[in-house]
């Protein structure tokens, strides 16, 4: 008999090379996309700037690294929970076999997304250190504890909305319809700091923000991150939504897997 | 081996209505080395039974307790991801079971078994019925489980594939055993020793299967009459 992690290792590693050969075989230019669609964004962000004349950057940073650092990081939270919402339906077949959980496609996906955004990142850094840009982040080690925080908001907001949207599948769309505003209130290609502060205060209760604001604070020795950002608060939210997710999937396991 | 204590089940609608029982209290142990025909009319509960002996599923009330390796149900509902290679599939089912170092003597194993040539690489959605019972049996084949659950796995294999299935069953009579779900008579009589006859949810023990075929049939025979209007 094999031990209770053998079995959740090997179910891990199995459904891994599955979603791994889904993701590139999928849609014909899968990789492309992966480092395409960031590209694309700064491209047209950057173009975007240069119409509209202003040149004067933000402060402490250059505008092309911070946007590639906020575009990356909330790539890397979007895809997480978006790729979420159908890891179930997708692996559903599979539940067949009573050692494959509704959970496990799910953190399989999740853990997926972070690598892929982490080497896209990664790239991206390379190629803009090559440009000649400051982008080699300042604090290291923090740099990597702001972006692992935000993948586990990734992971926690996908373990909630995979069970929501299977129940509800209305949650589904709503969620892919929020992404589009949340991408613009997180202050991943607009700076925050040039929206008055009255509603900054508002802003500010949504944890993408933070964790945007506190990686590139990392990343660039003179840049000021939007007052009140706090990775105390990000962390208030990676636990309460860890926490509500592995409590719904535990709930709702035996109808997830029967549905 | 296996036991089914009191068990219950009912599904639920998508208004969280639901259905009756399907299950009303079936009990029974499944001594070693025996192996069992499921009988009973069509929707009575035969492969959610299956299901739930096979933990694809829970029961609402009860328990089933499994003290031995027990194969997924092997049928046509499911266990086959559509998109997914007949030999994706395979190596996905043998990494689950722990088979990561032999996995190349798996799909050699299947492969060979099912003979289905080409198709093997192309994805299982593409499949003739036929096709993926004998990718499915040949697949739990592949494995050393001490009780396989059939839930009409051979039911669309052509007489040469059956004859196949059935030898290769025979061989490992003596190490493992069955439940079976079928609507063939001589199957069941080949593999099974004894019988369980599900009727208005619950279930009836026979120690010979050709009893429970027997009393299954007569009350088949002799349906309740009732005047139209």
């Amino acid at each position: 008999m094999r031990s209770h992690w053998q079995v959740t290792w090997s179910v891990w590693h199995a459904l891994f090379m599955r979603e791994v050969l889904a993701r590139t075989t999928g849609d014909r230019l899968g990789w492309f996309w992966m480092l395409g669609e960031p590209v694309a964004f700064i491209v047209i962000m950057v173009g975007i700037r240069s119409l509209i004349g202003r040149t004067g950057g933000i402060i402490g940073a250059d505008y092309i690294p911070w946007l590639i650092v906020g575009i990356t990081a909330f790539f890397l939270f979007r895809e997480s929970v978006i790729r979420a919402i159908n890891a179930i339906e997708a692996n559903q077949a599979l539940f067949a076999y009573r050692q494959v959980k509704p959970i496990d496609p799910v953190l399989v996906r999740s853990a997926l997304e972070g690598l892929l955004k982490t080497t896209v990142l990664m790239i991206l850094m390379a190629m803009s250190t090559l440009l000649d840009y400051d982008m080699l982040p300042a604090d290291p080690l923090g740099a990597m504890l702001v972006w692992l925080s935000m993948w586990l908001l990734g992971l926690g907001g996908g373990l909630v909305v995979s069970v929501g949207a299977r129940l509800v599948p209305d949650i589904g769309h709503v969620i892919k319809m929020l992404m589009l505003p949340m991408f613009i209130m997180s202050g991943a290609i607009f700076p925050i700091q040039s929206i008055p502060h009255a509603f900054q205060r508002y802003l500010l209760y949504n944890p993408v923000l933070h964790g945007l604001e506190l990686l590139r604070a990392d990343f660039f020795t003179g840049y000021t991150a939007v007052q009140g950002v706090s990775f105390e608060y990000l962390w208030h939210w990676n636990l309460a939504l860890l926490a509500l997710g592995l409590a719904l999937h535990l709930r709702f396991a035996a109808r997830l897997k029967a549905k | 081996m296996i036991e089914v204590n009191k068990v219950y089940k009912r599904y639920h609608t998508h208004n969280h209505q639901s259905t009756g029982w399907v299950l009303r209290g079936v009990d029974f142990r499944l001594p070693k080395g025996l192996s069992l025909g499921l009988i009973g009319g069509n929707g009575v509960g035969k492969s959610t039974l299956l299901r739930l002996i096979g933990g694809m599923d829970y029961p609402d009330r009860g328990k089933i307790v499994r003290n031995c390796r027990v194969s997924w149900p092997i049928g046509l509902a499911g266990g086959f991801q559509g998109t997914m290679t007949g030999r994706q599939n395979v190596k996905f089912v043998a990494r689950i079971h722990g088979n990561t170092r032999r996995i190349d003597e798996v799909i050699a194993f299947v492969q060979d078994f099912a003979e289905i040539g080409k198709a093997f690489d192309e994805p299982i959605k593409t499949y003739s019925s036929g096709m993926r019972s004998r990718l499915a049996f040949g697949l739990s084949l592949a494995f050393d489980f001490d009780l396989y659950l059939s839930d009409e796995a051979t039911a669309t294999g052509d007489a040469s594939f059956k004859a196949k299935a059935k030898r290769a069953f025979n061989d490992r009579v003596g190490k493992a055993s069955i439940i079976m779900v079928s609507h063939s008579e001589g199957i069941l009589r080949d593999l099974c020793q004894a019988g369980v006859w599900l009727r208005n949810g619950e279930a009836i023990w026979f120690d010979d299967i050709a009893e429970a075929l027997k009393a299954y049939g007569e009350s088949v025979k002799k349906p309740p009459l009732r005047k139209a209007g």
